[in-house]
């Protein structure tokens, strides 16, 4: 697979404090990586070693395959950024912005108009971005971002402020872009919820350390079905079944099965109701993504 | 690429008053010589007997004001350049566009140089259109007027490498106004300060009577102090 990001050991330290500890990103070419983690995870300091803005305290970063100490100003002209809240020129109109940004990037002059309307900000390309709403200025920094045409776009917490309708309207364009430009999308947020619906890929960042890392496929194979028993004293039930030689869970008075064939439920709630038990429900319990993205941080806490 | 960092930059201060006070700096140095000569009857005339070279004299007197002006200037113009990207931590996007961190304070500093400069040259003409207004004389003494509208600029490039370092790396803008207050107290007694000191020079006054030193002085530390600034800013993350 062609890695578009790859870092190696990468570790941030501010003083004795370790912010972003050994990590190994792999960010495969044409993916929609989902950079998941709660507040303060290091989520942020990662992206901004990734832009250059902050040296690693040790490890590399690679970026297109090129080494980002030594190249940083080429990579940079094929990556697109926003990270954490949008910086502006509050002073000056959003054309004025992108202008401001465009010559630098000495992208052509039409880029502005486009990205401006592909943010639906062209109305207010002559307003001054100091009125603007938060979610106005967020698209504004998007558009910035997009401005160079990227390949590797960077968007840190990018539905932040946004209303329903502007979030929608994100993810769609963030599905989109990997597509119609060939791009690759680094975004991160701490809301399992944003990731699912646009990621391609996954890596679980807590405590500074990556503790999960693959498609979003097989982080969803990691959410398991059980079946739940509620029976009338279901200590007894269990060690019934447990002697029929059916293997159950049993956790505070509930029964889980393992087995989860219809024949095989089917069986279990017989045996039951010969025995002379009650059986009260017989539910299906869905592990989200949540609740695994919840074990997997607070596992961190442990280590 | 500098040439697109200044471009960048120059549409940066637009509707900041930047250029407002560079035009404003000038010409209220010059406009407290005309309150000085015209505003009270006799004032003038009294003026004149005080000095054989009636030019000269007016020239000091413009000057005892051009340091203040100037210190004044760099601290509020350097304040103003910062704070345009201290508002919204622009610098984490300036800095993530394929630009050197050193180019940003390259251009920053030519920025701030170039509009010093236009002050500096707009000093000399105010200065020269007043002087033949009070009527000082029909020979006029143009280099001495070039001489003390630009020797206090080049005496006080080392202030600008000074403040601009500690505005770009200062998340309090407090810092950089304090620093201004104080070297603004710094000139306003500056014949009393040591020689060594850089609020003293911009007056161009030292114990050998030669502005030129001043001058020569003030280029050189400028230099060290803007490298020295540069690999700082660009040696620092930004946040």
């Amino acid at each position: 697979m062609e890695y578009i990001v790859e870092t190696h050991n990468l570790t941030k330290r501010f003083g004795k404090e370790i912010a972003v500890s050994a990590l190994n990103l792999k960010i495969p070419k044409g993916e929609v990586y989902g950079f998941l983690g709660p507040n303060g995870a290091g989520k942020s300091t990662t992206l901004r070693m990734l832009l250059g803005l902050m040296r690693p305290t040790a490890g590399s970063v690679r970026i297109f395959g090129r080494d980002l100490k030594k190249d940083r100003i080429s990579i940079l002209r094929n990556v697109g950024s926003l990270v954490e809240s949008p910086s502006y020129y509050s002073h000056l109109t959003s054309y004025e912005n992108l202008e401001a940004m465009r010559k630098i990037l000495g992208s052509p002059k039409e880029k502005i108009d486009e990205v401006l309307e592909l943010v639906h900000l062209s109305k207010a390309a002559d307003k001054k971005v100091k009125g603007f709403s938060l979610g106005m200025k967020q698209r504004l920094g998007i558009a910035m971002a997009l401005l160079n045409d990227p390949k590797l776009l960077i968007l840190d917490e990018p539905t932040n402020g946004l209303d329903p309708s502007g979030i929608i309207e994100m993810r769609n364009l963030i599905k989109r872009l990997p597509k119609e430009k060939d791009m690759t999308v680094l975004i991160s947020s701490h809301l399992l919820s944003e990731i699912d619906q646009v990621a391609t890929y996954v890596g679980v960042i807590s405590k500074g350390k990556l503790i999960f890392q693959d498609s979003i496929k097989a982080m969803r194979k990691k959410a398991q079905l059980k079946i739940r028993l509620k029976v009338s004293d279901a200590n007894n039930a269990y060690r019934s079944l447990l002697a029929k030689g059916i293997k159950t869970d049993y956790q505070d008075n509930i029964i889980y099965l393992y087995e989860q064939s219809d024949e095989a439920v089917a069986a279990v709630v017989e045996i039951l109701v010969d025995e002379g038990y009650s059986v009260y429900r017989v539910e299906e319990e869905h592990q989200s993504l949540e609740d695994i993205f919840l074990k997997m941080t607070a596992g961190g806490d442990d280590r | 690429m500098i040439a697109k960092l200044l471009a960048t930059d120059f549409l940066k201060i637009k509707r900041k008053g930047l250029w407002f006070l560079t035009v404003l700096g000038p010409f209220g140095v010059v406009l407290l010589q005309w309150f000085n000569y015209e505003l009270v009857p006799g004032r003038r005339e009294w003026l004149l007997q005080r000095s054989d070279d009636d030019w000269l004299f007016y020239l000091q007197n413009v000057n005892s004001f051009t340091p203040l002006a100037l210190v004044l200037g760099i601290t509020i113009l350097t304040s103003l350049a910062a704070s345009i990207e201290n508002e919204t931590n622009a610098w984490k996007q300036l800095v993530a566009l394929p630009v050197s961190k050193m180019g940003v304070f390259l251009s920053k500093f030519t920025v701030l140089a170039f509009l010093l400069a236009v002050a500096s040259v707009l000093l000399f003409f105010f200065t020269w259109l007043l002087g033949i207004y009070l009527d000082l004389g029909s020979v006029i003494p143009y280099a001495e007027i070039a001489k003390f509208s630009f020797y206090p600029y080049f005496a006080s490039l080392p202030l600008l490498a000074l403040h601009l370092w500690v505005a770009t790396v200062s998340n309090n803008q407090g810092i950089p106004i304090s620093l201004g207050v104080v070297g603004f107290l710094f000139t306003s007694y500056s014949f009393k300060l040591p020689d060594w000191l850089p609020w003293k020079w911009p007056s161009l006054q030292n114990q050998w009577d030669e502005p030129l030193v001043n001058v020569v002085l003030g280029i050189c530390v400028g230099v060290i102090l803007y490298i020295t600034g540069m690999l700082d800013f660009a040696r620092r993350d930004v946040k």
